[in-house]
Protein backbone atom coordinates (compact mmCIF):
# COMPACT_ATOMS: atom_id res chain seq x y z
CA UNK A 1 0.00 0.00 0.00
CA UNK A 2 2.29 2.28 1.38
CA UNK A 3 4.86 1.75 -1.59
CA UNK A 4 2.04 2.47 -3.92
CA UNK A 5 0.87 5.71 -2.78
CA UNK A 6 4.83 6.24 -2.89
CA UNK A 7 5.16 5.10 -6.49
CA UNK A 8 1.73 6.91 -7.41
CA UNK A 9 3.40 10.64 -5.70
CA UNK A 10 6.62 9.92 -7.21
CA UNK A 11 5.00 10.13 -10.54
CA UNK A 12 3.12 13.28 -9.94
CA UNK A 13 6.34 14.77 -8.97
CA UNK A 14 7.89 14.00 -12.45
CA UNK A 15 5.09 15.23 -14.05
CA UNK A 16 5.04 18.42 -12.22
CA UNK A 17 9.10 18.86 -13.11
CA UNK A 18 7.94 18.08 -16.86
CA UNK A 19 5.40 21.02 -17.10
CA UNK A 20 7.47 23.55 -15.13
CA UNK A 21 11.00 22.71 -16.28
CA UNK A 22 10.95 23.77 -19.57
CA UNK A 23 13.59 25.49 -21.11
CA UNK A 24 12.04 28.78 -21.02
CA UNK A 25 10.80 28.26 -17.50
CA UNK A 26 7.06 28.77 -19.08
CA UNK A 27 4.20 27.25 -17.38
CA UNK A 28 2.84 25.82 -20.12
CA UNK A 29 -1.14 25.70 -19.70
CA UNK A 30 -3.17 22.42 -20.72
CA UNK A 31 -5.31 22.92 -23.92
CA UNK A 32 -8.89 21.92 -23.22
CA UNK A 33 -10.78 20.39 -26.30
CA UNK A 34 -12.79 23.41 -27.42
CA UNK A 35 -16.40 21.25 -28.40
CA UNK A 36 -15.53 19.44 -25.05
CA UNK A 37 -16.15 23.03 -23.20
CA UNK A 38 -19.02 24.56 -25.65
CA UNK A 39 -20.47 20.81 -25.24
CA UNK A 40 -21.45 20.27 -28.97
CA UNK A 41 -22.02 16.63 -29.62
CA UNK A 42 -22.78 16.77 -33.08
CA UNK A 43 -19.85 18.74 -35.85
CA UNK A 44 -22.27 19.20 -38.61
CA UNK A 45 -20.06 19.53 -41.72
CA UNK A 46 -22.53 22.07 -43.31
CA UNK A 47 -21.26 25.08 -40.57
CA UNK A 48 -17.78 25.65 -42.33
CA UNK A 49 -17.79 28.65 -39.70
CA UNK A 50 -17.20 25.97 -37.15
CA UNK A 51 -14.66 24.29 -39.11
CA UNK A 52 -12.25 27.26 -39.65
CA UNK A 53 -10.70 27.48 -36.66
CA UNK A 54 -9.53 23.39 -37.15
CA UNK A 55 -8.04 24.64 -40.70
CA UNK A 56 -4.75 26.59 -40.86
CA UNK A 57 -4.06 28.48 -43.68
CA UNK A 58 -2.14 25.65 -45.71
CA UNK A 59 -5.95 23.81 -45.59
CA UNK A 60 -4.64 21.01 -43.42
CA UNK A 61 -6.40 19.50 -40.68
CA UNK A 62 -5.38 20.72 -37.29
CA UNK A 63 -3.51 18.06 -35.46
CA UNK A 64 -4.54 17.47 -31.98
CA UNK A 65 -1.58 18.20 -30.96
CA UNK A 66 -1.93 21.85 -31.69
CA UNK A 67 -5.43 22.70 -31.21
CA UNK A 68 -6.21 20.14 -28.21
CA UNK A 69 -8.92 19.19 -29.18
CA UNK A 70 -10.30 15.36 -27.85
CA UNK A 71 -9.71 12.14 -29.19
CA UNK A 72 -13.48 11.31 -30.08
CA UNK A 73 -14.11 15.09 -30.86
CA UNK A 74 -10.82 15.31 -33.40
CA UNK A 75 -12.05 12.33 -35.15
CA UNK A 76 -15.74 13.34 -35.81
CA UNK A 77 -13.97 16.80 -36.66
CA UNK A 78 -11.92 15.16 -39.37
CA UNK A 79 -15.30 13.52 -41.00
CA UNK A 80 -16.98 17.06 -40.81
CA UNK A 81 -14.02 18.25 -42.78
CA UNK A 82 -13.66 15.62 -45.37
CA UNK A 83 -17.12 15.76 -46.25
CA UNK A 84 -17.08 20.14 -46.17
CA UNK A 85 -14.17 19.49 -48.55
CA UNK A 86 -16.31 17.26 -50.91
CA UNK A 87 -18.87 20.41 -50.76
CA UNK A 88 -16.17 22.68 -51.47
CA UNK A 89 -17.04 24.26 -48.70
CA UNK A 90 -13.77 24.08 -47.21
CA UNK A 91 -10.55 23.72 -49.17
CA UNK A 92 -8.78 21.13 -50.04
CA UNK A 93 -5.35 22.65 -50.25
CA UNK A 94 -4.58 26.75 -50.20
CA UNK A 95 -1.47 27.70 -52.13
CA UNK B 1 -41.46 0.66 -44.74
CA UNK B 2 -39.42 0.17 -41.34
CA UNK B 3 -36.28 -0.05 -43.35
CA UNK B 4 -37.01 3.82 -43.81
CA UNK B 5 -33.63 6.06 -43.02
CA UNK B 6 -32.66 9.81 -42.73
CA UNK B 7 -30.48 10.84 -45.01
CA UNK B 8 -29.11 14.67 -45.96
CA UNK B 9 -28.26 15.52 -49.68
CA UNK B 10 -27.15 18.70 -50.88
CA UNK B 11 -25.81 19.32 -54.53
CA UNK B 12 -24.70 22.55 -56.11
CA UNK B 13 -26.02 23.60 -58.94
CA UNK B 14 -24.11 25.33 -61.46
CA UNK B 15 -24.05 29.59 -61.44
CA UNK B 16 -25.11 29.57 -64.94
CA UNK B 17 -28.70 27.50 -64.17
CA UNK B 18 -31.85 29.79 -64.17
CA UNK B 19 -34.12 29.80 -60.84
CA UNK B 20 -36.00 27.92 -62.89
CA UNK B 21 -33.34 25.14 -63.56
CA UNK B 22 -33.08 25.14 -59.64
CA UNK B 23 -36.53 24.68 -58.90
CA UNK B 24 -36.92 21.73 -61.82
CA UNK B 25 -33.87 19.76 -60.09
CA UNK B 26 -35.79 20.14 -57.16
CA UNK B 27 -39.13 18.25 -58.39
CA UNK B 28 -36.67 16.43 -60.25
CA UNK B 29 -35.41 15.15 -56.51
CA UNK B 30 -39.17 15.28 -55.37
CA UNK B 31 -40.24 12.68 -58.25
CA UNK B 32 -37.50 10.22 -57.23
CA UNK B 33 -38.31 10.25 -53.99
CA UNK B 34 -42.12 10.00 -54.09
CA UNK B 35 -41.49 6.90 -56.22
CA UNK B 36 -39.94 5.28 -53.91
CA UNK B 37 -42.24 6.02 -51.10
CA UNK B 38 -39.74 8.55 -49.44
CA UNK B 39 -40.30 12.08 -47.73
CA UNK B 40 -38.44 15.28 -47.82
CA UNK B 41 -38.45 16.93 -44.51
CA UNK B 42 -37.30 19.85 -45.62
CA UNK B 43 -35.63 21.97 -48.25
CA UNK B 44 -32.97 24.64 -47.81
CA UNK B 45 -31.55 26.78 -50.32
CA UNK B 46 -28.74 28.50 -49.15
CA UNK B 47 -28.42 30.96 -52.59
CA UNK B 48 -25.11 31.57 -54.89
CA UNK B 49 -22.35 30.87 -52.48
CA UNK B 50 -18.35 31.00 -53.41
CA UNK B 51 -16.84 27.90 -53.45
CA UNK B 52 -14.01 27.28 -51.56
CA UNK B 53 -11.74 25.78 -54.92
CA UNK B 54 -12.87 25.55 -58.58
CA UNK B 55 -14.96 23.01 -59.98
CA UNK B 56 -15.55 22.56 -63.63
CA UNK B 57 -14.44 25.77 -64.01
CA UNK B 58 -16.93 27.42 -61.99
CA UNK B 59 -15.82 29.70 -59.01
CA UNK B 60 -19.26 29.53 -57.18
CA UNK B 61 -23.04 27.78 -57.35
CA UNK B 62 -25.95 27.60 -55.84
CA UNK B 63 -26.05 25.04 -52.58
CA UNK B 64 -29.62 23.07 -52.67
CA UNK B 65 -30.07 21.38 -49.20
CA UNK B 66 -32.83 18.13 -48.55
CA UNK B 67 -33.51 16.33 -45.72
CA UNK B 68 -34.89 13.16 -46.99
CA UNK B 69 -36.40 10.15 -45.45
CA UNK B 70 -35.97 6.94 -47.06
CA UNK B 71 -34.80 3.47 -48.53
CA UNK B 72 -30.97 3.01 -49.47
CA UNK B 73 -32.78 1.79 -53.30
CA UNK B 74 -33.92 5.38 -53.05
CA UNK B 75 -30.49 6.65 -52.42
CA UNK B 76 -28.75 4.92 -55.45
CA UNK B 77 -30.98 5.97 -57.94
CA UNK B 78 -30.83 9.85 -56.62
CA UNK B 79 -26.63 9.26 -56.71
CA UNK B 80 -27.26 8.08 -60.34
CA UNK B 81 -29.40 10.76 -61.42
CA UNK B 82 -27.86 13.36 -60.24
CA UNK B 83 -24.42 12.19 -61.76
CA UNK B 84 -25.86 12.47 -64.77
CA UNK B 85 -27.31 15.48 -64.37
CA UNK B 86 -25.06 18.37 -66.57
CA UNK B 87 -26.20 21.38 -63.93
CA UNK B 88 -24.89 19.87 -61.25
CA UNK B 89 -21.89 20.44 -59.87
CA UNK B 90 -20.92 18.39 -56.83
CA UNK B 91 -23.51 16.56 -54.94
CA UNK B 92 -23.28 14.56 -51.36
CA UNK B 93 -25.41 12.25 -49.57
CA UNK B 94 -25.32 11.44 -46.16
CA UNK B 95 -26.74 9.08 -43.67
CA UNK B 96 -27.58 11.42 -40.62
CA UNK B 97 -29.73 9.24 -38.33
CA UNK B 98 -27.14 7.07 -36.46
CA UNK B 99 -24.93 10.33 -35.80
CA UNK B 100 -27.70 12.42 -34.62
CA UNK B 101 -28.63 9.66 -32.36
CA UNK B 102 -25.51 9.24 -30.73
CA UNK B 103 -25.18 13.04 -29.53
CA UNK B 104 -28.91 12.71 -28.53
CA UNK B 105 -27.71 9.64 -26.64
CA UNK B 106 -24.82 11.86 -25.08
CA UNK B 107 -26.64 14.92 -24.46
CA UNK B 108 -29.17 13.23 -22.26
CA UNK B 109 -26.13 11.55 -20.51
CA UNK B 110 -24.69 14.46 -19.90
CA UNK B 111 -27.85 16.39 -18.51
CA UNK B 112 -28.64 13.20 -16.17
CA UNK B 113 -24.98 12.98 -15.06
CA UNK B 114 -25.26 16.76 -13.79
CA UNK B 115 -28.70 16.21 -12.58
CA UNK B 116 -27.22 13.21 -10.45
CA UNK B 117 -24.39 15.12 -9.47
CA UNK B 118 -25.86 18.47 -8.62
CA UNK B 119 -28.49 16.05 -6.15
CA UNK B 120 -25.48 14.68 -4.41
CA UNK B 121 -24.20 18.15 -3.63
CA UNK B 122 -27.41 19.38 -2.31
CA UNK B 123 -27.87 21.65 -4.88
CA UNK B 124 -31.56 22.29 -6.95
CA UNK B 125 -30.85 20.36 -10.38
CA UNK B 126 -30.71 23.32 -12.53
CA UNK B 127 -28.69 26.25 -11.70
CA UNK B 128 -29.82 29.58 -11.19
CA UNK B 129 -29.20 32.67 -13.68
CA UNK B 130 -25.95 33.78 -12.89
CA UNK B 131 -26.14 37.06 -10.81
CA UNK B 132 -23.06 36.82 -9.37
CA UNK B 133 -20.55 37.18 -11.61
CA UNK B 134 -22.27 40.69 -13.01
CA UNK B 135 -21.98 41.82 -9.53
CA UNK B 136 -18.60 41.09 -8.97
CA UNK B 137 -17.57 42.77 -12.55
CA UNK B 138 -19.63 45.72 -11.22
CA UNK B 139 -17.68 45.91 -8.05
CA UNK B 140 -14.34 44.99 -9.63
CA UNK B 141 -15.16 48.27 -12.15
CA UNK B 142 -16.30 50.25 -9.15
CA UNK B 143 -12.89 49.60 -7.62
CA UNK B 144 -10.79 50.65 -10.68
CA UNK B 145 -12.93 54.15 -10.81
CA UNK B 146 -11.80 54.77 -7.20
CA UNK B 147 -8.28 53.61 -7.84
CA UNK B 148 -8.90 56.29 -11.20
CA UNK B 149 -9.85 58.93 -8.56
CA UNK B 150 -7.37 58.40 -6.13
Amino acid sequence: MVGKRGARGSRKDSKKSDRGGNKSGMFRRKKVCRFCVDKIDYIDYKNARMLMPFIPERGKIQPRRLSGTCATHQRKLQTAIKRARQLALVPYVTD
Amino acid sequence: MSTDRQYELIYIVSPSATDEGVAELHTQVEAIVGKFDGRIEKTENWGKRRLAYEVNHCKEGTYVLELLLGSGEMVTELERRLRVEEDVLRHLVVRVDEELHTAERTATRRAETRKRRRGARGLPPEPQAPQTPVKATAEVKEATAEVKDG
